[in-house]
């Protein structure tokens, strides 16, 4: 039993979206409540069942009621537990927090979480620790911490209990009360901030604990005001304004409170004193009366620790205080510090990128500029030098540290004093990193030298001496590693996107293609030399006289024709095809004809022929604006959804006749299927009846009927199939859509895939029939995908949202024989019900379900929701009865009688039913209440 | 100052990906929802996490030379906090995610951002960001030991106890605590000492004599080029770790560090935060600032209540005037072979007593070794024909002269390609030295085993030593060209 509950835990926490498709939420929660309730099941079982509430509260528990009912549900386990599982009380205490905190209860002030908040109170002050309650008192701090974090003010009455808690305690608990009390200290600070009026005697009064009624009143409804900003930090640099409460220089009780915190503080662990420390530093920030003097007996110790966050809040502190707290020599020792950690031995690499970056948001004392990454101004390049990347750094810190050193030269770059010493250093840093590339560096090391390049380009591409001297070095360098073009071609796309005010790319797109053409040929190079070749034809700007000698001259001194390979003819094509509607096509005229006549002629695939001799035959017969129009409406492939591909589509090259060729798949939901409207029919009832007497032979009858392999399997589902709201509209009109269905479990036959011919967004939506085959009935959800055909002719492939399959879809109507009247049914149905509530172990079972229900409100139930599964006469108010059959072969029956309550008896031939009918029941009657309330 | 989520991934070689732990807090999700209002995304399941974070972190495709969403040059990441692109449903970026990777497994959490979402704020501005590098770390460390042995048994058993470590150390998705490395906390007994309270970080008494145990060990590393255009480059740091076992809730103890006369000050002073207080000048010399002659140069003395496990009570950096061996490497083509010679003299400022002394040289991009005819004057030469690998073990001692050479001709005739190497093209070659020195250290600081005070009414054993040990130590082949390793020899 265990196992199958770690597997189906397991199961949620991997994907609980799918696995809840194949159960209720309410289900789920019910079987996890009932099995933590079984004494059967250890402990640490239980703890496992836990972690589902813990991590995914508000998928489970779906309205604030049921996350009220299950908390509820939650502590009776608790009261009831024995003291001594100290684990297992601990975890339920997490998933209380964590069902109250995500359906908002403690928001609302709701019973269940004032109960809990009791609750927690009672544990964090009884010190009497016996079964060692040590661990459970640090739990029950942390809840309460991390719900006055969720619902900041909702201890504040607290403040002083909380802080007597903390300064009595000796034990190592004292940590996880000074974590809660600041953390309350600060709300309640940051709630007295919003409140006009408010002053010294109020936070005295705060302090102090005896707030009057009226007052307490108006701190409640501060939360909810704007939730967001009393949870964001309130330290956020030179930009960030903090509130502030005006006391005057008399607070002699939050000096108390603070000192005495700060004083314990070395106490605490390094992540919970950093914590502390940006609180407080959160509390004085807001109170001007208190000086930022009382952290500097904390200082010296901070600013030489080894621990990263300790050092984080040190920089924090200054970033609120500046230099109300820091001299100017201590800001000039603060950056020494970080660019000392920055590459110190002895940190880990993310410690070290950390502090880079903290170096590039310094929290100066007079910033001049605040835009992103102002350098310090202490920053200077002799104190960065120890920061020079190396080739013996790894890719992020190479990139971190060259980002740095690039801001700093530039800088330099301006002052032109160095004579861009340190910049010729940064340039011969990319090139040994170039020569690693060039002698066969791995992968990681190749992208790094890409990164490396552009971000070098990025900032220093005015500077020519550099920036052409690197175009060089990556022309040579692509002469002999061809396979990178890819590389080279996002590196030439990028800087022209993100550099437009440099023609880089072009002038190297342009250099790339005269050493190309320039070079040697080995065949093994020809096919990236055509890509890149193609990528240089885009440039308007770039003569391609020599792209067309070259084209001219590989298809003619080399056996390439011969061989007739279909890739490299498309390769040859796209070039063309650039070529053809380049603006200096004029002067390419006669060559270009020449190669294409050649290539229509002589290549050695058929495919590749057609295709240039239509190319040949557009450019000698087309003006040069005709021909641009025909093309350039192919173009751009890829994104352009919306571009129409008429007689482009014959026209465009590889990527463009594999973009027709291949199957898209879309970017978002494009369809969707809906449940259709139910049209009733109405039970015509065969008037001529033909009646079995007994039971038995009613039910011999009905049976027999199953020995046609076949019958009354299938259910049949309708749907419509239309277009999501999200969709795109060049999506409006589809054509030849088939749809394919995938089970997520092993509970129906596989389907078919389902033809439609087309949805058009303004035409009524066609409908869908699916037939589920069900193996058992239970409820399942399908994944459905679509392929379809666009009107330009391309073909994608969408997923559409899951199609759920609920408990009541798969009921069926009583498959009697055609000659039964009303009488033969009800006589199966006796007959049925008396199988099935008898005691054999025919895996029969009854239940029962009982709701209050008024007359007229069971009335519409039984008309909106059973009418067609009724078997007995609808006039009958005394008892109804109704019958649910469920493909293959198994039925639910009901005997509805209202007495004082609604007593729905079940009986079922199959017991695995009964959850799904209970739930199902469930939802009916309480919408059917809601109405009627 | 919380996190939203928290991964660990494994990657055994044959580039087994999986995700062995996920947990997410689902009141920090809620709070995070709450503070990035319209611009919130939800953390995808964990499948999609896991693809994200792999792409992110250039591990995904791996048999695919380019992918353009992995390889892409425009490099948006600032490190160490990656950007996840969630795709549909719920579109948008999770960010600062944070990874550290080591050995064959890889930890990531997501910090909430407690500050408004647009324009995203400073990285250095979230202290959930610096809290959940320091919760990363000590988990990494909980997992993998310190050895940082890849013993699949050891990771899974200690991936089976993360949940009630986790209970403990970050219930609810705040960092309280680090796990203790090694065996897992057992809940000592609780004590009610007299007014004195128990720091958090102190996960019992210590009952029994009281034990100081001092460790200095200083780590020295070098480049050297035997090259009049490139400056040689050496450094040396130190550690001091204690393990102390002294009774009492809060007790006191010294160490002091001292220096000869003339030492040069002990720079970059880091030290672990038990230390209680510390005097300004301490910190004052730094290896980045210009050097002042007038520097505090000690006795460095740390105060500080120590906790029951062991401990790095501070480190430093040290500026000695000459490296502890100095090195030439000379490699000249001769048609078919490679004539080597090698020179290595230790500094007279040395003990010439060592526990290991090696140089190891490795050749690249070449044949395998055919003849190798190489003698030397000391000590004991191995060869690895298929490393292609020169190991040159100088045992405990230096002769007297404290210099020793390596003559001979290698000819790379074998059978096979030796390993590659994109760096030791042609003649850009290196020797790796690996030595220790017990007892001494280059900045010739110490500790004295009578500084050391312990307030603690009992007697005490107190144990100090110290020793130098090398780390990478390069002498880089003077004939070839090597690469840079640091941007002060260019100033």
């Amino acid at each position: 039993m265990s196992d199958i509950w770690t597997q189906r835990i397991l199961s949620f926490s991997r994907s609980p979206s799918r696995f809840l498709s194949g159960t209720t939420a309410e289900g789920f929660l019910a079987e996890l409540l009932r099995e933590l309730r079984d004494d059967r099941a250890t402990y640490s079982l239980k703890v496992l069942l836990l972690s589902p509430l813990c991590e995914s509260p508000s998928l489970l528990c779906l309205s604030d009621l049921l996350g009220e009912e299950t908390a509820l549900e939650l502590m009776s386990i608790f009261n009831q537990c024995p003291p001594k599982s100290v684990q297992f009380r601990c975890h339920l205490l997490l998933a209380l927090t964590s069902v109250l905190v995500c359906t908002s209860s403690v928001n609302n002030r709701s019973r269940a979480s004032q109960d809990f908040l009791d609750l927690l109170l009672q544990i964090s002050q009884d010190s009497n620790d016996l079964h060692g309650d040590v661990a459970l008192r640090a739990t029950a701090c942390d809840c309460l911490r991390e719900m006055e974090a969720c619902s900041p003010g909702l201890l504040s009455q607290r403040l002083e209990l909380l802080g007597g808690l903390r300064q009595r305690e000796t034990s190592r608990l004292h940590q996880a009360y000074a974590g809660l009390h600041t953390l309350v200290l600060r709300n309640a600070v940051y709630q007295l901030t919003q409140e006009t009026g408010a002053g010294a005697e109020h936070l005295k009064a705060l302090l102090g604990g005896n707030t009057s009624v009226a007052w307490e009143a108006e701190l409640d409804l501060m939360t909810g005001k704007d939730d967001s900003a009393v949870l964001s930090s309130l330290i956020r640099g030179p930009m960030g304004s903090v509130p502030t409460l005006q006391t005057g220089p008399d607070c002699k009780e939050l000096r108390a409170v603070l000192s005495s915190l700060l004083e314990e503080s070395y106490l605490l662990t390094p992540l919970s004193q950093a914590a502390l420390l940006h609180r407080l530093t959160e509390v004085v920030a807001m109170v001007p009366g208190v000086s930022p003097a009382v952290f500097r007996a904390q200082l010296l110790r901070l600013l030489g620790t080894s621990e990263v966050c300790l050092f984080h809040s040190t920089l924090l502190m200054k970033s609120a205080f500046t230099d109300s707290l820091f001299s100017a020599e201590d800001e000039a020792f603060l950056l020494q510090r970080l660019v000392v950690l920055s590459q110190h031995p002895l940190l880990s690499p993310p410690e070290k990128l950390f502090y880079i970056d903290c170096i590039l948001s310094f929290p100066e004392n007079r910033p001049i500029g605040c835009g992103d990454d102002a350098l310090p101004v202490l920053l200077t390049p002799r104190l960065a030098s120890v920061l020079v990347p190396t080739v013996f750094n790894d890719s992020a810190t190479l990139l971190a540290r060259l980002h740095l050193l690039c801001l700093v030269y530039l800088e330099e770059e301006d002052e032109e004093e160095e004579e861009g010493r340190g910049l010729g250093y940064l340039y011969d840093h990319l090139t040994s990193l170039l020569r690693i590339v060039d002698n066969g560096g791995s992968r990681e090391i190749v992208v790094t030298f890409f990164r490396a390049a552009f971000l070098f380009l990025s900032y220093f591409f005015p500077v020519e001496r550099f920036s052409h001297s690197l175009m060089e070095e990556l022309c040579s360098l692509y002469l002999r590693h061809t396979h990178l073009a890819p590389h080279f071609i996002n590196l030439a796309d990028q800087v022209q996107e993100q550099l437009s005010e440099s023609n880089w790319a072009t002038e190297f797109l342009k250099a790339l293609q005269g050493a190309i053409t320039d070079a040697e040929l080995t065949s093994k190079d020809l096919s990236w030399h055509l890509k890149m070749l193609a990528r240089v034809a885009e440039e308007g700007e770039i003569k391609q006289q020599s792209t067309v000698n070259f084209l001219s001259h590989i298809i003619t001194s080399s056996s390439l024709c011969v061989k007739g390979d279909w890739r490299l003819g498309n390769f040859l094509l796209g070039v063309c095809r650039r070529l053809l509607v380049h603006p200096g096509l004029d002067a390419l005229l006669i060559p270009l004809a020449d190669v294409l006549q050649h290539l229509a002629c002589r290549y050695g695939d058929t495919d590749i022929r057609d295709h240039a001799r239509l190319y040949y035959t557009l450019l000698t017969t087309l003006s040069k604006d005709k021909l641009a129009g025909v093309l350039s409406q192919g173009y751009g492939e890829g994104g352009g959804q919306a571009k129409k591909r008429t007689f482009s589509c014959i026209v465009a090259e590889s990527e463009g006749l594999t973009s027709l060729l291949t199957v898209h798949r879309a970017k978002t939901i494009i369809l969707k299927l809906l449940e259709e409207p139910q049209t009733e029919t109405g039970s015509g009832l065969n008037q001529n009846e033909d009646n079995p007497e007994e039971a038995s032979v009613a039910l011999e009858q009905y049976r027999a009927q199953f020995d046609v392999p076949g019958f009354a399997s299938e259910i049949p589902l309708n749907y419509q199939l239309t277009h999501s709201e999200s969709a795109d509209s060049c999506f409006d009109q589809l054509f030849s859509i088939r749809l394919h269905f995938s089970l997520t479990d092993d509970r129906y036959e596989p389907l078919g895939d389902v033809s439609v011919p087309c949805v058009f967004r303004e035409r009524p939506p066609p409908s869908v029939k699916l037939r589920l085959k069900p193996r058992r009935p239970q409820p399942t959800s399908l994944h459905a995908s679509a392929i379809f055909t666009t009107q330009d002719g391309l073909s994608w492939l969408t997923d559409l949202p899951d199609v759920h399959v609920a408990f009541q879809q798969t009921f069926l109507p009583l498959p009697a024989p055609e000659t039964w009247g009303r009488g033969g049914r009800l006589s199966l149905f006796d007959g049925l019900w008396d199988e099935m509530s008898r005691e054999e172990p025919t895996g029969g079972a009854t239940s029962l379900f009982c709701c209050q229900l008024q007359e007229e409100a069971l009335k519409t139930l039984v008309e909106k929701h059973f009418l067609p599964y009724l078997v007995s006469d609808q006039s009958d108010k005394e008892e109804i009865k109704v019958l649910f059959f469920l493909p293959p072969q198994s039925h639910l029956l009901m005997r509805i009688r209202s007495e004082e309550t609604v007593h729905f008896n079940v009986a079922t031939d199959n017991w695995q039913l009964l959850p799904h009918i209970n739930s199902y029941l469930l939802t009916l009657t309480s919408s059917q209440e809601d109405a009627h309330a | 100052m919380s996190v939203r989520a928290l991964w660990i991934i494994s990657h055994e070689k044959g580039e087994h990906l999986s995700l062995r732990f996920a947990r997410r807090f689902a009141t920090v999700e809620h709070r995070a929802k709450i503070l990035a209002g319209s611009s919130y995304t939800a953390v995808p399941e964990d499948n999609t996490v896991l693809q994200l974070l792999l792409t992110e972190l250039g591990l995904s495709d791996p048999d695919k030379p380019f992918v353009a969403l992995r390889d892409d040059c425009l490099y948006r990441q600032r490190s160490p906090a990656l950007e996840l692109r969630v795709d549909s449903p719920g579109k948008g970026m999770l960010w600062p995610v944070l990874a550290i990777s080591h050995g064959p497994i890889t930890l990531a959490c997501l910090p909430l951002v407690d500050a408004p979402a647009e324009p995203r704020p400073a990285l250095a501005s979230l202290l959930s960001v610096s809290q959940g590098l320091t919760l990363l770390a000590g988990l990494q460390t909980f997992l993998l030991g310190s050895g940082s042995k890849s013993d699949t048994e050891v990771l899974a058993s200690r991936l089976a106890m993360l949940p009630s470590v986790l209970l403990q150390v970050c219930p609810l998705g705040t960092p309280l605590d680090v796990p203790l490395p090694g065996a897992p906390s057992t809940p000592t007994v609780p004590t009610h000492a007299e007014n004195q309270k128990q720091p958090a970080w102190k996960t019992g008494l210590h009952r029994g004599r009281a034990a100081v145990n001092v460790a200095l060990i200083e780590t020295v590393r070098s480049m050297q080029y035997g090259n009049r255009s490139r400056q040689d480059l050496w450094d040396v740091y130190g550690t001091v770790t204690c393990k102390c076992e002294v009774e009492g809730v809060l007790p006191n103890v010294m160490v002091t560090l001292i220096l000869p006369p003339n030492g040069s000050p002990l720079q970059d002073i880091l030290v672990h935060p038990c230390v209680t207080s510390l005097d300004s000048s301490i910190l004052s010399a730094s290896s980045v600032d210009n050097f002042d002659g007038s520097a505090f140069s000690g006795p460095y003395k740390f105060p500080f209540s120590p906790p029951l496990e062991p401990f790095r009570l501070c480190s430093y950096t040290s500026q000695v005037p000459v490296p502890p061996i100095l090195g030439s490497y000379q490699l000249k083509e001769e048609e078919t072979q490679l004539r080597v010679s090698v020179t290595l003299k230790l500094h007279e400022s040395v003990k010439n007593s060592f526990e290991y002394c090696e140089a190891h040289l490795p050749f690249f991009n070449r044949d395998q070794f055919g003849v190798v005819d190489v003698k030397v004057s000391s000590g004991q030469l191995d060869v690895s024909k298929e490393k292609n690998l020169l190991v040159w073990g100088l045992g405990q001692k230096f002769p007297k002269s404290r210099e020793v050479t390596m003559e001979g001709k290698i000819s790379f005739s074998g059978p096979t390609p030796g390993p590659t190497d994109p760096l030791c093209t042609e003649l850009t070659a290196y020797i790796k030295l690996y030595f220790k020195v017990p007892d001494m250290t280059l900045s010739g600081c110490s500790v004295d085993q009578h500084s050391v005070q312990v307030y603690s009414s009992s007697k005490q054993r107190i144990i100090t030593s110290r020793e130098l040990q090398s780390k990478e130590y390069f002498i880089w082949n003077s004939t070839g060209s090597a690469p840079v390793s640091s941007g002060q020899m260019m100033l």
